[in-house]
């Protein structure tokens, strides 16, 4: 599903981002990237997205050569790929259920088809009573939820997940975990950059680990550190 | 993808809202520039009009009578061909005259009928001299007053020479105001639209981050531009028409000099400026607006 092939990315001012990194994915995995801050964990997920192109190495996704892929077709390809971030990237003035819709509104989808979909993926992640609320009347987990909503209602092969428990607590974190247990079990690939040491340790999926670019450990059911 | 048409108006009536100060900023300018252009186009339309007979250096008419026989009229033409001081000559006929009048006085339809037949309007030949020296083709002309079958000889006054310098002038001046106050505006547009995209940026990153097509995300800021210039185009002919309306009053009223009787503008000519304006106001908008959406979107 994922393919890395000695992958280098620099950024200004020699900073190693990603040194040589090779990796295969398989579809319906549950992998952690794991490493310190500034260990290129972002950057290897912001590749995947073909937000950031390779200097050197080539990168397949959903069976494509991203690298030679026209520029028109990107969004094609950001279709299959559900992405979450730290900071949830909610839309504030749009209630719960505008944000969900709204990802299937811009992507032309009919609208009966966003009629039927939105309140099935928000009674999926449990916001099903919450759909008139704005983001900045939800909890953290709860607006973390919306974006795991928004990330999967167009049903992707792949869910990106860049830090999603960092602003959360513990018992938000493993709420948020189970959902994304739950994505992963319907066949999604998921591919998460965390700092969590608890989750990693207590979930025992694939760890791949990051050291200043480098991919230093590549362990199936693996632990932190 | 079909792009979804109320997706698009929603996005763009939105925009024009939020910006409101912008828009009317960039609206207004549209609207002054286009206007100065279409009155420039109108000055320029009305001196023709005014000054038909002139036209391509023809500086002296030896207007035949009506009851002129050939023979005469064959005499004066070709003396005029022979004459060295003379470039060229044409003859207008009775048919030419009647199309001529009926051209000349067709927003004043009942001086216009007066003349209904061909036949009581007389011959001429147009006459372009060699020269551009006053008192040689003063001479030149006055050769033929005496001639047998010659009504009159009729020269270019000076009032009309000065009246196409004073109008081309004014009209060129009035042009490259226009042409300055047009990049103003396409300029203001380009702003509007930029603030446009920088107030919804986060929207923007989420449509990108789902898979909207470049083109979806475009096309409501380049419709907000489009629609800019096109509703101030849509006033600046507005404005053309009632600038005209009040011009052609005025000269009615006898207030102006004589030579401005024939200074007018048929409502056809209005209506051709008019649409070359929208086609003008749309064309600034749309090139304001993608120019600032491939500059500052970033899709």
């Amino acid at each position: 599903m994922i393919r890395l092939e000695n992958v280098t990315k620099t950024y200004k001012g020699d900073v190693h981002a990603l040194r040589d990194a090779s990796a295969d994915i398989q579809k319906g995995e549950f992998v952690f990237l794991v490493g310190p801050s500034g260990s290129g964990k972002s950057t290897f997920i912001r590749l995947l997205n073909k937000e950031e192109r390779p200097d050197r190495g080539r990168i397949w996704v959903a069976g494509k050569d991203i690298d030679t892929l026209s520029s028109w077709k990107v969004p094609y390809l950001r279709r299959n790929i559900g992405c979450i971030f730290q900071d949830y990237k909610l839309l504030a003035n749009k209630t719960v259920y505008e944000n969900v819709a709204f990802a299937l509104e811009v992507i032309g989808r009919p609208k009966h088809v966003i009629r039927t979909q939105v309140p099935a993926i928000l009674e999926l992640v449990g916001l099903a009573k919450k759909e008139r609320n704005r983001p900045h009347e939800l909890s953290g987990g709860e607006q973390q939820r919306v974006s795991i909503a928004r990330a999967f209602v167009n049903r992707p092969l792949i869910l990106l997940a860049d830090e999603p428990t960092g602003n959360l607590d513990p018992t938000t974190s493993v709420g948020i975990m189970r959902l994304l247990e739950k994505i992963n079990a319907t066949g999604t690939t998921v591919v998460m950059a965390t700092h969590d040491r608890s989750i990693v340790d207590t979930m025992r999926k694939r760890v791949i680990e990051l050291d200043r670019g480098t991919i230093v450990r590549d362990q199936i059911r693996g632990v932190y550190a | 993808m079909a792009l979804r048409v109320d997706y698009v108006l929603r996005e763009t009536a939105s925009n024009l809202k939020r910006n409101f100060s912008l828009t009317f900023a960039s609206l207004i300018t549209v609207v002054v520039s286009l206007s100065l252009v279409g009155a420039a186009l109108l000055i320029r339309q009305g001196v023709q009009n005014a000054t038909q007979q002139w036209q391509g250096g023809v500086e002296f008419i030896v207007y035949m009578n009506p009851d002129a026989s050939q023979d005469q009229i064959d005499a004066v033409g070709n003396s005029l061909r022979e004459n060295p001081e003379v470039a060229d000559v044409e003859f207008f006929t009775k048919d030419d005259a009647f199309r001529e009048f009926q051209d000349l006085y067709r927003d004043s339809p009942e001086f216009r009928d007066l003349v209904d037949s061909p036949d009581i309007l007389p011959t001429s030949w147009r006459v372009t001299p060699s020269t551009s020296d006053p008192q040689v083709i003063e001479q030149v002309g006055q050769q033929y007053v005496s001639q047998p079958g010659v009504y009159t000889v009729a020269f270019e006054q000076d009032a009309v020479e000065a009246l196409f310098n004073a109008s081309n002038a004014l009209r060129n001046g009035v042009l490259v105001a226009a042409l300055v106050l047009l990049v103003a505006a396409g300029l203001l547009i380009l702003n509007t639209i930029r603030t446009a995209i920088f107030a919804r940026r986060r929207e923007i990153e989420v449509m990108k981050l789902v898979g909207a097509t470049n083109w979806f995300i475009r096309v409501p800021f380049m419709l907000e531009g489009m629609i800019q210039g096109l509703i101030g185009a849509g006033l600046a002919y507005g404005t053309t028409v009632i600038l005209n309306d009040v011009i052609q009053d005025r000269a009615q009223e006898g207030q102006s000099l004589a030579l401005l009787d024939n200074f007018f503008v048929s409502g056809s000519d209005v209506h051709s400026t008019g649409l070359l304006l929208l086609v003008v106001g749309v064309l600034v908008g749309t090139v304001g607006s993608g120019i600032a959406v491939t500059r500052f979107l970033d899709v």
